[in-house]
């Protein structure tokens, strides 16, 4: 920046108290606004490492639960299908209770009459407990109004009648 | 000291330093065959990470495997480590660790591989056709409509399931930018725009390039730090993402401010934001630095002038681009820091408060640095961590929103922000890893 403007850009703002006045650049100043900004940052990346690295644990959690989600499912039909969908949120997120659809005869995903189990309880021997289920028409999503054959505990409610 | 026992000193560093450009070319190497194991095994299809795409990358099938989660995290996690570390061994080493040859060479090596492979990882771009197609092909108004309204177009079945729905939030200099492409057809505006997205790059790193020259920075290392950067490569050129011509018109401001030319850095900052418009982030930072009016004017310029084209060309809804942004500031993906906070605390997920919340701490922290930038702070650091504390506040964070600060942060000499960035970029890699430790099938 030239003298000249540095000097008539000092006129401009010479109403403003010097807190308030613009300067072209830092001062030096004794490093406490940039300690106080460090730390905070420090602050900062240390919660989102904490944050990542729990979520990274629970994550890996609920893929071991839907390890033994799927597993189960495959082992109650006797089919080793790989195509199955997990719905996770339909008795709350919190509560680890699964259901597992998948076709109950070869075909595309969702392509044939399905089969949903309500899966939820400890793991033991890789899988977990059936608490019930229900069917599903070919080429649905899972919604009430489309579900039959509703059976066991954990499907009470679950079907239209 | 005399002359000759420099030069002795010298020439001992030198030699004692031989394993530097050895470990460099094998950590180059590294960065080569984790992009190329991506991309091969990529290109054999029915991959969860690659999405369902016309046929462009066929001539590499039968190279490599189907492409999984722990190759690729493997592959991702390795490139990532070598970048670091190379990082580390040419930063301030200059022309004594690499030279501008090599690192050019490594650089147009990591884009020409992922140019000859299928799009990575995204289903962006297929939206980015299909919105230009809306336009062209079927005269439907991608501002009022998504994709769903062509569903019997064929680059329908390969825009992602979320986005059926969903009208283009994308600024509306892009969408008439990309409408040229559309009658080219799936494949070939699939092309044009894996074309554009190496084209951006190629001159946002030349961009840098010269503006760290200018500032009289280490020109090698910066290009090196973007250009050779895993997200960048993998994420951002990978998926052909728009961001990338974004990077490019806010590099475009960043190289006209430092020349002096402020009034059209003003105006081709508008023009970003006409593309994407996070890249406006810039403007408030320019002007305060500046303190002239040639930066206002030529923002009000370009502004006006992409009203009135916005209006003509998409109607009311092509201006209005705030709906747009308050739409998708709604949405939450797993990958946000805010969501694994609220993991952290015990919550499912983040409540509608929570947005409040972290907008207001983004307003914070935007304030704070414009009273900094007034005082005298570089404007450019300041609206690099003004784009960073926007993917860190964003309930809706992806891979390439974390590349936006990466052209700035090389371009200061507040270390803090380069530190910063990289260290989100790997907390975000960090997330991805999951699928290692127990991998669901």
């Amino acid at each position: 920046m030239s003298d000249a403007r540095t000097s008539a850009e000092r006129d401009r703002w010479r109403g403003l108290p010097e807190w308030m006045r613009p300067r072209p650049v830092e001062l030096p100043g004794s490093g406490r606004l940039r300690l106080i900004e460090t730390t905070l940052l420090v602050l900062l990346g240390l919660l989102l490492a904490v944050a990542t690295v729990n979520d990274v644990v629970r994550q890996t959690h609920v893929n071991h639960r839907l390890i033994a989600d799927l597993t189960t499912w495959r082992s109650y039909t006797g089919r080793p299908y790989h195509n199955l969908s997990i719905e996770q949120e339909l008795f709350g997120p919190a509560s680890q209770h699964e259901v597992i659809c998948g076709n109950t005869s070869p075909g595309a995903p969702k392509a044939k009459t399905q089969l949903c189990l309500v899966i939820y309880g400890p793991i033991s021997g890789g899988r977990r407990t059936v608490h019930g289920g229900w069917y599903l028409p070919a080429k649905v999503e899972d919604v009430r109004a489309d579900r039959y054959g509703c059976f066991g505990a954990a499907s009470r409610g679950m079907c239209p009648r | 000291m005399s002359v000759a026992t420099q030069g002795e000193r010298g020439v001992a560093r030198i030699r004692s330093e031989w394993w530097r450009p050895a470990l460099l070319s094998l950590l180059a190497l590294l960065l080569v065959l984790a992009t190329g194991e991506i991309v091969l095994d990529g290109a054999a299809g029915r991959s969860p990470l690659i999405p369902k795409s016309p046929a462009i990358a066929g001539w590499l099938q039968g190279i490599g495997e189907r492409l999984g989660y722990r190759v690729f995290l493997i592959a991702i996690l390795g490139f990532a480590v070598a970048y670091g570390a190379m990082l580390l061994l040419t930063r301030g080493a200059g022309a004594r660790a690499i030279t501008k040859r090599w690192a050019i060479v490594l650089i147009v090596a990591l884009h020409a591989i992922v140019f000859a492979g299928p799009i990575l990882i995204s289903t962006d771009v297929f939206s980015y056709i299909a919105y230009a197609r809306m336009g062209v092909e079927h005269g439907i108004n991608p501002y009022l409509h998504g994709p769903v309204a062509i569903s019997r177009d064929p680059i329908f079945q390969y825009v992602g399931h979320d986005w059926r729905h969903v009208a283009t939030a994308y600024g509306p200099l892009y969408t008439l930018f990309s409408y040229p492409f559309a009658p080219l057809g799936a494949k070939g505006a699939l092309w044009a725009m894996k074309i554009i997205a190496q084209l951006a790059s190629a001159g946002t790193l030349v961009l840098i390039w010269r503006c760290a020259r200018a500032r009289d920075l280490d020109p090698v290392w910066a290009i090196l730090a973007v250009g050779a950067n895993p997200l960048y490569v993998i994420y951002g050129v990978g998926g052909a993402h728009n961001d990338l011509l974004m990077l490019l018109l806010m590099m475009v401001a960043v190289s006209l401010t430092l020349r002096g030319r402020d009034a059209a850095a003003g105006a081709v900052v508008v023009a970003g934001a006409l593309v994407k418009a996070t890249v406006a982030a810039l403007l408030p930072f320019m002007i305060l630095s500046r303190r002239r009016l040639a930066p206002i004017l030529g923002a009000l310029a370009a502004v006006a002038a992409g009203a009135v084209v916005a209006y003509a060309a998409f109607g009311v809804h092509g201006v209005d681009i705030v709906a747009a942004l308050n739409r998708d500031a709604a949405f939450v993906s797993t990958d946000s820091f805010a969501t694994e906070i609220a993991h952290l605390f015990g919550k499912p997920g983040v409540f509608p408060v929570d947005h409040d919340l972290l907008k207001a701490s983004l307003v914070l922290i935007a304030l704070h640095l414009m009273w900094r930038t007034w005082r005298g702070y570089d404007w450019i650091a300041a609206s690099g961590w003004t784009l960073l504390a926007i993917s860190v506040t964003s309930t809706w964070l992806l891979a390439w929103y974390i590349l936006w600060p990466l052209p700035l942060a090389v371009l200061t000499r507040d270390r803090r922000l380069v530190l910063a960035t990289l260290a989100l970029q790997a907390l975000f890699l960090l997330h991805q890893t999951s699928p290692l430790f127990a991998p669901v099938q």
